[in-house]
């Protein structure tokens, strides 16, 4: 068990086990997903996803006219700081539901897309443990994976941040693969990048980590090559020519908004990653909103939103890992008797782990993203995660029990445990929750913690909206966006006698978010209602996540609820 | 090493499940709320401060007990006028205050998971708050030397809401100093500070060099006046603007001046006033800004009497 891998070859068996695994994910997702209001964003890559699918729906209808320039910018235009990969799979869900009604609320329509990239990313993890360290590795990775609460969160949602881990760890497989079977994994790796690049932009990191992790393996096997002459490893690196090839002729070719006007479009898509404006993040009662960040952030955060367990079990396989890494790098250490793996999966799973950590620790990376923008360490965190269950197995037998496989089975179980039931906690405020670490909920509150973003939780003010307002009225929805709110009557949640307004003053209620720079609305109420009592408080473990104020000045349309 | 090992794997998620369960199970429940503010109401007497601890359960306290909080209460600057303070409390937290160290609790109740503690608070006799009385003044603008009056209007309702909106205006009831700049107006209001603590405050907003004032007759001066001001959070957060001067005079003679830069926060003047030799004056507030862009200043200031020295409670 001190080797780089452990694992074994993946047959067909393993492509089953993935994919029950997936299917498995995606029918939780499904059947959790109507307790959680469409986020800021979502809302509005919903208009962005109606707007991909008239153009999806023109071009198979008259495929000239959908290819003219015109029918090009005024589909895409909207929204065109971000790939349209994702937004054209969320428009396809809203055209099948148009046609089709397969799912239950159209929200769920627009999420499946999402939804399908978090299965096939547990499909993905479960074939890498397995070819790295077991198939009991590979499987205890996708469901510790699965249990992670902001993740299992973000799962939900019609947004990029999960499908890029997808593609990105799907990305780290076939680059890993393409090392050992380069003939097809090569150009598989190449196409998947592509797909990266059309998903989000965290994809311009891949060829990064590819090119150092390759340079490392091939100076290892120049020095190899120098001692024994034995060829272990080509020096062609397959995969990055073929992420050259294939990379920009499946993002150029995917996007239609770059067809015209390519070199101004394309310069703006990167200038707007490049300066994205700031927003605010609260951190240790802090509210940051420009630079310079605090370094900790992402660190302090994985270690408040990741169940300790499964921390403890990554950084222990990372540990493990890192000990099989010094001795390639120092054979003489152990008398150089070791047969290393001249792929260094180790050194790949740590720096796919460590570099979105520290790109978000410079002082200049905006921090607003809470955990979601490192969101692709974390399939590497669950790996090694694997690797440690794996390894603690291996150490039942010595226990001299015969019933080695029930042990290993209730180990995998109880080291589950945590993240199931924190995980199950979170939902569906997984924004708000902190792990016990932080003190869980209250104590990250006190801490000055970021207690919510992108105003999804309004979905749980539901019940108090229709026994409150049961002939509907008009609501100050604070940090909801518009068509994030109609949604919620769409879906059939509120009936269409609510209606939003821009006015405090002239709305029926009021709604706070609390994050600390929503103070400003707090107050605005106070001197508009001239009072600081909410009717209502939504609380999560007994912090408030929505404050709801009554206008003393609008004509009375409760029924009276406290 | 080996036992070690998996006792740690055992024991691992054995404290985090217990942790998590000990965490959840000691949120107090609503009820304990509804018990603990029923008793704070029944006991409130007049000059009693209510406040939560830690402060993430103030809105919590404010949706039971909030018809007791004025916007005064809530938007303090600091506890003076105040005989006794009540703390709802959670997780065993305490409250800081702004100017206050707290003697122990006169007064102590568990409901369930909260408690309840009282304090008494040191005798700082107010003699006259300014943001009550600001309608009683006088308020105007100094144009080309001249000095215009601003008109006190009433009606109107306050647009928008929203980051970055700062107070909403217009304000219900407001001196209006300027129609075609709907900032220049003079009333009060609740605004956050660089904190975003609560400041319940007059909005004050410069026009520029010559002053936008505000002057109140016949005011009891008392021992010491205390004057506290600041910006908008979102106006003084980038520290990029110019300085705000806002000079208190008494009887027309400049006692004190509070020089607010970008990066100072609600900032507080003590000014001694039993040197000045009288009881009583006219007290004006000149506010001025070499440039007045997004100078939101808002302040809050009242006299008050030292207590005559001698034993404490």
């Amino acid at each position: 068990m001190s080797g780089e891998r452990f694992g074994r070859v993946t047959t067909w068996r393993d492509h089953v086990v993935g994919l029950g695994l997936g299917v498995a994910y995606v029918a939780l997702l499904l059947g959790t997903a109507n307790t959680i209001g469409l986020a800021r964003d979502e809302g509005i890559y919903v208009q962005a996803a109606e707007r991909y699918a008239g153009w999806l729906s023109l071009l198979a209808r008259a495929p000239g006219e959908a290819l003219t320039r015109n029918a090009i910018d005024s589909a895409f235009a909207f929204n065109h700081e971000h790939p349209p990969l994702l937004k054209l799979l969320f428009g396809l869900g809203h055209l099948t539901q148009r046609n089709l009604h397969p799912f239950t609320t159209d929200s769920l329509a627009f999420r499946f897309a999402g939804m399908l990239s978090a299965g096939v990313l547990l499909w993905v993890i479960y074939l890498f443990g397995t070819r790295l360290y077991g198939a009991r590795a590979g499987l205890f990775a996708a469901l510790i994976y699965a249990l992670l609460p902001r993740p299992f969160y973000h799962a939900h949602l019609l947004a990029f941040d999960v499908p890029i881990t997808c593609v990105m760890t799907a990305s780290v497989y076939t680059y890993y693969r393409s090392l050992e079977s380069p003939r097809g994994f090569g150009p598989l790796c190449g196409l998947v990048f592509g797909l990266a690049l059309l998903t989000k932009h965290n994809s311009w990191f891949l060829p990064i980590m590819f090119g150092v992790h390759f340079t490392f393996c091939g100076l290892l096997e120049w020095r190899s090559r120098r001692r024994s002459g034995e060829r272990r490893l080509t020096l062609v690196p397959s995969a990055l020519l073929w992420m050259a090839l294939l990379g920009p002729l499946v993002f150029f070719g995917g996007w239609p908004w770059l067809w015209h006007d390519t070199l101004p479009r394309l310069k703006a898509y990167a200038a707007f990653h490049m300066h994205h404006e700031y927003y605010n993040m609260e951190y240790f009662g802090v509210n940051y909103f420009w630079p310079p960040f605090p370094s900790s952030y992402a660190w302090v955060m994985t270690l408040f939103t990741v169940p300790l367990t499964t921390l403890v079990l990554g950084v222990g396989g990372a540990g493990r890992a890192l000990a099989v890494l010094r001795r390639s790098l120092f054979p003489a250490a152990d008398g150089g008797n070791t047969q290393y793996d001249p792929t260094q999966p180790s050194l790949l799973v740590i720096g796919v782990l460590l570099t979105p950590l520290l790109a978000i620790s410079l002082p200049s990376t905006p921090i607003f993203g809470g955990t979601k923008h490192w969101f692709s360490a974390y399939p590497m965190l669950a790996l090694l995660a694997g690797r440690a269950f794996e390894e603690l197995c291996h150490l039942l037998p010595q226990l001299k029990s015969r019933l080695q496989p029930l042990w290993a089975l209730g180990l995998g179980g109880l080291l589950l445990a945590p993240a199931a039931v924190e995980t199950a906690h979170s939902h569906p405020f997984a924004l708000s929750h902190y792990t016990a670490a932080a003190g869980g909920v209250p104590g990250a509150a006190e801490k000055g913690m970021n207690r919510q973003f992108w105003g999804f939780t309004t979905r749980s003010l539901v019940p108090f909206l229709r026994q409150a307002l049961p002939n509907g009225g008009t609501l100050y929805v604070c940090d909801t966006i518009g068509s994030a709110f109609q949604m919620l009557i769409r879906d059939g949640h509120l009936p269409a006698s609510f209606h939003i307004t821009g006015d405090i003053a002239r709305a029926d209620f009021a709604l706070v978010h609390h994050e600390k720079h929503f103070a400003e609305v707090d107050h605005q109420i106070w001197t508009t209602y001239g009072s600081v009592q909410p009717a209502h408080v939504l609380l999560y473990d007994g912090v408030p996540i929505i404050s709801v104020y009554e206008n003393p000045r609008a004509p009375s349309r409760r029924t009276g609820t406290r | 090493m080996l036992r070690a090992t998996l006792c740690l794997a055992v024991l691992l998620p054995l404290l985090e499940l217990g942790a998590h369960a000990w965490i959840v199970g000691h949120v107090p429940a609503l009820a304990d709320y509804r018990a603990a503010s029923d008793f704070i109401r029944a006991e409130l007497q007049p000059h009693d401060l209510v406040t939560a601890a830690p402060s993430f359960i103030d809105p919590i306290l404010r949706w039971q007990l909030g018809d007791k909080i004025p916007l005064a209460m809530a938007g303090r600057s600091d506890e003076a006028g105040y005989d006794r303070l009540w703390v709802l409390s959670s997780r065993g937290a305490r409250p800081a205050l702004d100017s206050t160290p707290l003697a122990a609790a006169e007064l102590t109740r568990d409901f369930g998971e909260l408690q309840v503690l009282r304090y008494r608070l040191p005798q700082r006799e107010v003699l006259f708050d300014f943001v009550k009385a600001w309608p009683q003044a006088e308020a105007a603008a100094i144009r080309g030397g001249s000095t215009q009056p601003c008109r006190l209007q009433q009606g109107g309702s306050p647009r928008g809401g929203g980051l970055g909106r700062g107070v909403l205006m217009p304000v219900r009831r407001r001196f209006e100093c300027d129609a075609r700049n709907p900032w220049l107006f003079i009333a009060d209001v609740v605004m956050e500070d660089l904190d975003n603590t609560p400041r319940y405050c007059v909005w004050q907003h410069p026009q520029g060099t010559e002053p936008i004032t505000l002057t109140y007759r016949d005011v009891p001066l008392g021992s010491e006046l205390v004057f506290a001001g600041g910006l908008y959070y979102e106006h003084e957060r980038m520290r990029e603007g110019a300085p705000v001067d806002a000079v208190i005079a008494v009887d027309g003679s400049p006692l004190a001046t509070l020089h607010h830069v970008d990066g100072d926060g609600w900032k507080r003047l003590h000014i001694a006033t039993a040197a000045l030799g009288k009881t009583r004056g006219d007290v004006s507030i000149a506010v001025s800004s070499s440039q007045p862009q997004a100078r939101s200043f808002c302040w809050a200031a009242s006299t008050r009497q030292a207590p005559e020295p001698g034993p404490q409670p």
